[in-house]
């Protein structure tokens, strides 16, 4: 696991620690960044407002830890068993105030079980595992009062109502709700018209959007989305996300498992990839692209060529599609000018030069098989 | 002082139980009256009286009893069980609510669902064999203690259980068996000796004579030790639920 320290700054960009409120989110809240005065899900409804640039932090101590002030979550040695499975092997890791943290990892690869302990749906083997600095077993009516949990799988009741189901999720975190944090959240899922249907009646994006809603009714600290958007169309994905952003900028911590890897590169400040219980690396998204990733240059050439010519060749060069193409990968932080310089220098006629940015799924792959090798799997 | 947590928990299952009154409320009511129907009053009237009191007023406190028991059984072992197969589960589990307050929540809605019940079954009973209670005091004591039992029963095994079938191995072979032996429809004074001593060891015996002394004034056991005995049951099950939700057993993995 590496962790880029300093990652931000040296893009020139200061991380400012976003003034946390008590209580929690509110998407409308004014106060909120990028002015979510509606706050919708409806896609085509307002501007992104988290659309603005987030920085990297600035990671401190082992892999995957911040600095103490900034953590929100905290888990130390984290291991779980079940029998002979080992779902999690020590994991370290914290999560920071205010930042959307992305965990990546192939099925299986122990995701839930990592939220589901912090939540306190299960239990870890061996570990420390904090929210707030308050241990999730001895203090977990404080932990579970800053934690919000929307499960992987839709669940609902069928003997109540939209709204029912919302004051009742309320209730049990002893919040009475009240007519205007209910609306607020109903039309913030665009659920204002099933107030009063059947949790049963609810198509499937309306049931994972009011399992979001319920997650959301004690105003958590941090909230957690087990795989959010599995199984949701594209439009609704892209509310979501928008939404997601918003809450984010009102100051809510999020944490997202997902398989989809450009979610993740969409949403995510930081991003983990954990593999077979283990935690492979915890970094800055930006920064573990910019590590990880590389550009391949493709230049088509007006007529083909047998091979690369040699000052290309010794950049790595290889031709394609029957010498028609010749591609270069350039490492990260390279430029690709020398490759063109080349080009040109060989008098190659060009046709035209694509330039192809690592994608964080390229990265994911190249992790977990670095990690499946590692482990000897 | 009841926390508004545990108020919201108890008062969405005794909704839940009041969205579906035919099946949870007016089918158990028509069952026990159809026993109070058949066995009291065409059987009954062929029959002598019980230690002075007519047969068919003397099977009422057992109905009672049977009817208390076996909703307050049903609703912890169904809610929680369903909740456990749908996913809704995870709601309580991720909240705030101690394990007493959960516990107390269901245990709550079991008593009153199974009250409800009791007391409808007494009314209906009542109609035909008049409504003197002997001593009523004691009757509702036993019986809130007798539903508090079976509601932690319940609990205890909606935990436990990983199927329906096992859900309702409880009332089908523990539950009724006992019921029925335990003297709701005779007394151990009619009995020979050999069943007798068998239902002088079935606890359930206790709580259908303890009623009966609370309804009609006459017991076969001392009543007050019959209390005791349930009373410890009691605490035994809502225990053994409590220490189930606190370990997080076949809930929290």
């Amino acid at each position: 696991m590496v962790v880029h320290r300093g990652a931000a700054k040296k893009r020139g960009r200061a991380r400012q620690p976003r003034p946390v409120r008590r209580g929690g989110l509110r998407p409308h809240d004014p106060r909120a960044r990028g002015g979510a005065a509606g706050g919708r899900l409806r896609p085509g409804g307002r501007g992104d407002p988290g659309a603005r640039p987030r920085q990297g932090g600035t990671a401190a101590g082992p892999p995957g830890t911040v600095s103490p002030v900034e953590s929100v979550v905290t888990l130390r040695g984290v291991s779980k068993r079940f029998g002979d499975l080992a779902a999690l092997e020590d994991v370290d890791l914290e999560i920071r105030q205010g930042e959307i943290f992305a965990l990546l990892g192939p099925n299986g690869a122990g995701k839930t079980t990592l939220i589901s302990i912090v939540a306190g749906l299960l239990r870890a083997t061996a570990g420390d595992v904090r929210v707030l600095g308050k241990d999730v077993v001895e203090d977990y009516r404080l932990t579970r009062r800053a934690v919000g949990l929307v499960p992987q799988e839709i669940n609902f009741d069928p003997f109540f109502t939209v709204e029912e189901a919302l004051r009742i999720q309320a209730g049990y975190f002893g919040v009475r709700l009240s007519e205007a944090r209910l609306t607020e959240i109903l039309d913030a899922l665009d659920l204002a018209g099933k107030r009063r249907t059947n949790s049963r009646a609810l198509s499937g994006g309306m049931k994972r959007r009011l399992l979001i809603g319920k997650a959301l009714v004690h105003e958590p600290r941090v909230l957690f989305l087990d795989e959010p958007t599995a199984g949701v169309d594209v439009e609704l994905r892209r509310a979501l996300w928008r939404y997601v952003r918003r809450l984010r900028d009102a100051g809510t911590t999020i944490v997202l498992t997902t398989h989809y890897l450009e979610e993740a590169e969409e949403l995510a400040d930081r991003i983990g990839v954990i593999d077979l219980g283990r935690l492979l690396v915890v970094e800055e998204k930006d920064a573990l692209l910019q590590r990880h990733g590389a550009r391949t240059v493709r230049i088509a050439l007006s007529r083909p060529v047998e091979a690369p010519p040699p000052a290309l060749a010794d950049l790595g060069a290889r031709a394609v599609a029957g010498g028609r193409v010749i591609e270069v990968e350039v490492a990260a932080g390279s430029a690709a000018g020398p490759v063109l310089a080349a080009v040109v220098a060989a008098g190659l006629e060009v046709e035209d030069v694509d330039t192809r940015r690592t994608t964080l799924e390229d990265v994911f792959v190249r992790l977990v098989s670095r990690g499946a090798r590692g482990s000897g799997a | 002082m009841i926390s508004y947590g545990l108020w919201t928990l108890f008062a969405k299952e005794v909704r839940r139980f009041m969205r579906v009154p035919g099946q949870t409320l007016l089918s158990p009511v028509v069952t026990t009256v159809l026993y109070f129907v058949v066995f009291g009053w065409s059987l009954g009237s062929r029959l002598r009286d019980v230690e002075g009191v007519p047969y068919a007023r003397f099977i009422v406190p057992g109905l009672v009893a049977l009817g208390v028991v076996t909703n307050a059984y049903a609703n912890t072992a169904s809610s929680l069980f369903v909740m456990k197969l749908q996913g809704t589960v995870v709601d309580l589990l991720v909240s705030p609510l101690t394990y007493g307050q959960i516990l107390w929540a269901f245990i709550g809605a079991g008593v009153v669902r199974g009250l409800l019940v009791g007391g409808v079954t007494w009314a209906v009973a009542g109609a035909f064999e008049g409504f003197g209670l002997a001593h009523p005091l004691f009757a509702l004591a036993l019986v809130i203690l007798a539903a508090i039992l079976f509601a932690a029963l319940g609990l205890v095994t909606a935990i436990w259980a990983t199927s329906f079938e096992q859900v309702n191995f409880v009332p089908t072979f523990f539950i009724t068996p006992l019921t029925f032996l335990g003297g709701v429809f005779y007394s151990v004074e009619m009995l020979p000796p050999a069943l007798r001593r068998f239902t002088l060891a079935n606890p359930i015996f206790y709580m259908v004579d303890g009623v009966r002394f609370g309804m009609l004034g006459i017991s076969d056991a001392p009543p007050w030790a019959g209390a005791a005995l349930l009373g410890a049951l009691a605490a035994l099950a809502v225990g053994a639920a409590w220490a189930m939700l606190r370990s997080g057993y076949r809930l929290r993995g």
